[in-house]
């Protein structure tokens, strides 16, 4: 039941990021990949090697909407590869993992910490590899903290909204 | 032998790993450089269907510059229909732009025209005002154009007063401007110029506009002019374009092919 559930929300978050968020054009720089929340809430309780082709399949959606075949698909690769070993450092308390990673069952300050570090490396990973080169790092860099910061606020402001 | 497998199993997660990012590096870097699959891209038809009930929604708000546009393109065309009857090779489909970035290192757009309706692989694409791209992928519903405002297209071009051929690129910034190349500096080169396709591939027709010099730079001692050029073609308004069958691309490209 629990995975209906979430795969019910990446869609309905899938639909939010094609229509509303692809569509924004903020000089530019601002390009808010809120898809990540499902990968990044995913509960803990599959195998790392599922999380990974989920992650891969998730990103292969993205790239077929973005037009970017495979840069979606490492960095989602990448963080779902990352994401036991973060989540293993940030949470002391690891009796209640079983469910999906929220404010509740992480810690408010775990979970700060964790969404920012995986937004800004996922997000850093797919502009780098959308740009493949190192000569508009400056650029890559801006656009990763400005997107960062409205991924993360929506994430974070999702959580408290949903987890009561 | 049990040893090697007692290895692999406690490092399979890493294993993994390395072996779905090495799948997706390939995938990426295909992308970069070959034609991309229609299934894989906004030429899919599912993708490409929920962009264009998008589009229809949005539509709504701008149907006023679109009668406007129209109209203008009816006297346009009206006035092409001479330079046309001389060429008879050269057929028009209409389409509507499904989806499309402007802001992005690689830009792209996608139509509403695919295999079914004779799009093909490498024909041009352009609007009343100048050229949009090249077809890159055919779907059977839907096609992706990649415009000149994406940092891989090259686009070669003339000056309409000389004939002095340039390549024309973009630079990933302004999706209003883009750069003419290769043009040598004892060309005289003024503010206001106009540039037009060249002609010389066979994707588009000669004298098709792209834009205007906008400015141009002679340092000294360079060899080569650094031109800012402002193309006609307003991609973040773009709604309607025209892709252009050439029914002498295929044997001008056969050509090609003998002499490599």
């Amino acid at each position: 039941m629990d995975w209906i559930r979430q795969f019910g929300r990446y869609a309905i978050v899938m639909l939010l990021q094609v229509l509303l968020f692809n569509q924004l054009q903020l000089f530019g720089v601002c390009h808010p990949y809120i898809y990540v929340l499902c990968l990044l809430m995913m509960p803990l309780t599959l195998s790392q090697h599922a999380d990974m082709v989920i992650g891969a399949a998730a990103g292969l959606v993205m790239d077929t909407f973005c037009n970017t075949l495979g840069v979606h698909t490492a960095a989602c690769i990448l963080i779902m590869f990352i994401r036991p070993y973060m989540v293993g450092t940030l949470v002391n308390d690891k009796d209640r993992l079983n469910e999906q990673l929220t404010s509740r069952t992480m810690g408010m300050e775990a979970m700060i910490k964790y969404v920012v570090i995986m937004v800004l490396i996922h997000h850093f990973t797919v502009f780098m590899l959308a740009a493949w080169s190192w000569a508009h790092i400056g650029f890559v860099l801006t656009e990763t903290a400005v997107s960062s910061v409205l991924t993360i606020g929506i994430i974070l402001g999702y959580n408290i909204l949903t987890d009561k | 032998m049990q040893n090697l497998w007692k290895i692999l199993l406690r490092y399979s997660n890493f294993l993994v790993f390395v072996i779905l990012e090495v799948a997706a590096f390939l995938l990426l870097v295909h992308n970069n450089t070959a034609p991309r699959s229609a299934v894989t891209s906004t030429a899919n038809q599912f993708v490409a269907w929920q962009y264009e009930r998008c589009s229809e929604v949005a539509d709504y708000f701008s149907l006023r510059s679109v009668n406007e546009q129209l109209a203008a393109e009816n006297a346009e065309l009206r006035s092409r229909l001479a330079v046309t009857e001389q060429q008879p090779e050269i057929q028009y489909t209409p389409a509507k732009v499904v989806q499309m970035t402007t802001d992005q290192p690689h830009n792209y757009l996608t139509i509403d025209r695919g295999a079914r309706d004779g799009v093909q692989l490498g024909q041009g694409v352009r609007n009343e005002d100048g050229v949009v791209g090249i077809v890159r992928t055919v779907g059977q519903r839907y096609s992706v154009v990649i415009p000149i405002i994406n940092t891989r297209t090259n686009l070669s071009c003339r000056f309409l007063k000389n004939d002095y051929i340039g390549t024309l690129q973009w630079d990933g910034k302004d999706s209003r401007f883009a750069r003419l190349t290769d043009v040598a500096s004892h060309m005289v080169v003024n503010t206001g110029d106009t540039i037009v396709t060249s002609g010389l591939s066979p994707v588009f027709p000669e004298g098709i506009p792209v834009g205007i010099v906008e400015s141009s730079i002679l340092k000294e001692g360079d060899s080569y002019h650094t031109i800012r050029v402002r193309l006609y073609t307003n991609f973040r308004r773009l709604k309607y374009v025209e892709v252009i069958g050439n029914s002498a691309q295929n044997e001008m490209e056969e050509l090609h092919h003998g002499l490599d």
